[in-house]
């Protein structure tokens, strides 16, 4: 996982930085935010599909980790640790706003047909697009189809594909089995595969 | 016993080796559409990292710089909370010294209490007999009290004279 630092913070290790800010040292805390902030942002944003939403999330968990960063014994890394707060705060503000918009936004619900390992995967048969999709179409497109996951199945996808975790990473992040990891990274992409392959196979 | 979903996902990202693998592909119906399927997934993990690892976080030190605020206010309101001298965990522990006190002055107490005499109205009846030639209709009677076991009623009638060995103390 890259982190945002300067060489002079990289030789303070993170465990050190755990520890001084233990002991109440602020400006320990401040080295930690600057190196996981962009990342903890990134990753919020691409949950929520919001900017503000991600910002005030992202301080929302750092407000978090610090008020209970005595708790944190290094049995994990610390990016584990606080992604775990970060997925806390951020599937829960997702399945609050459900809830108040009355409704199933996300739809898991996927037919066995659809995941035939024995299935031809090939292009969508729609006709391909004339000119180049822009950016911000394109983005569009990814955002929609997240934002047709449940929470826990857009953590996984986007820990595994975004930031390269790995399952027992991802698990301690959720608080779920490898197992319950792999089975939600299968359904994820299934879904997105079947949501994106027009835009990625043409892209 | 990892089930399909779990197997195909770690056979996709290239955790399956050894027999586990062999075992895997050979239990599918179809190989190069599931290879097929494989690299489309593959693709389709290549395609989000290239387009969502570039949203940049705008005004990071503006970000930095409210946590600080807020970490600031904080800490000088929990400074404020704790100055005051009867904290709840100073008022604990104040109900546990004083009742270690007791405890220990109740104990010491006790240990330097000698047991008393005996209570001067436990009577142990020695000796009691009734003579039935020298006192034809003397009746006696031992009474307990219900709400103080160590009064004890000895209750005589008809006695013309006491024994001369009786004995009572």
């Amino acid at each position: 996982m890259q982190t945002e630092t300067t060489p002079a913070q990289a030789d303070v290790s993170e465990l050190d930085l755990v520890r001084q800010c233990q002991a109440g040292q602020t400006d320990a805390f401040d080295q930690l935010v600057t190196r996981y902030r962009t990342r903890v942002f990134a990753m919020i944003y691409n949950m929520v599909h919001n900017e503000q939403d991600a910002w005030d999330l992202a301080q929302e968990s750092f407000i978090k980790a610090w008020k209970s960063i005595g708790r944190f014994r290094g049995k994990s890394s610390f990016y584990t640790w606080i992604y775990r707060i970060v997925m806390n705060v951020t599937i829960d503000w997702l399945r609050k706003r459900q809830i108040k918009a009355g409704g199933a936004e996300f739809d898991d619900a996927i037919q066995l047909k659809e995941i035939d390992p024995a299935s031809k995967t090939v292009p969508r048969a729609d006709p391909l697009p004339h000119q180049r999709m822009e950016q911000h179409e394109i983005r569009a497109r990814i955002n929609h189809a997240i934002s047709q996951l449940s929470p826990e199945h857009r953590a996984v996808i986007l820990m595994k594909e975004i930031e390269e975790m790995q399952y027992h990473e991802i698990a301690q992040s959720l608080g779920c089995s490898i197992g319950t990891v792999m089975s939600r990274l299968f359904y994820a992409r299934k879904k997105l595969q079947n949501s994106l392959r027009d835009v990625y196979e043409n892209v | 016993m990892k089930t399909f979903e779990e197997k195909w996902t770690a056979w996709l990202d290239g955790q399956l080796s050894g027999k586990e693998l062999a075992e895997f592909e050979s239990s599918l119906p179809d190989l190069a559409a599931a290879e097929a399927e494989k690299r489309d997934a593959q693709k389709l993990g290549a395609f989000l990292k290239e387009q969502l690892t570039t949203q940049a976080m705008s005004n990071e030190e503006f970000f930095s710089h409210q946590l600080h605020e807020w970490i600031a206010r904080e800490s000088a309101a929990r400074h404020r909370s704790t100055s005051t001298w009867w904290t709840i965990p100073r008022l604990v522990w104040s109900g546990a010294t004083a009742l270690a006190l007791f405890v220990i002055t109740t104990v010491l107490l006790m240990s330097q209490h000698q047991p008393g005499e005996q209570s001067e109205y436990l009577t142990q009846i020695l000796q009691s007999r009734v003579d039935p030639a020298a006192n034809p209709n003397a009746t006696i009677s031992i009474f307990e009290s219900k709400t103080d076991n160590k009064v004890t009623v000895l209750w005589t009638e008809g006695l013309q004279s006491l024994p001369a060995d009786y004995a009572a103390k």
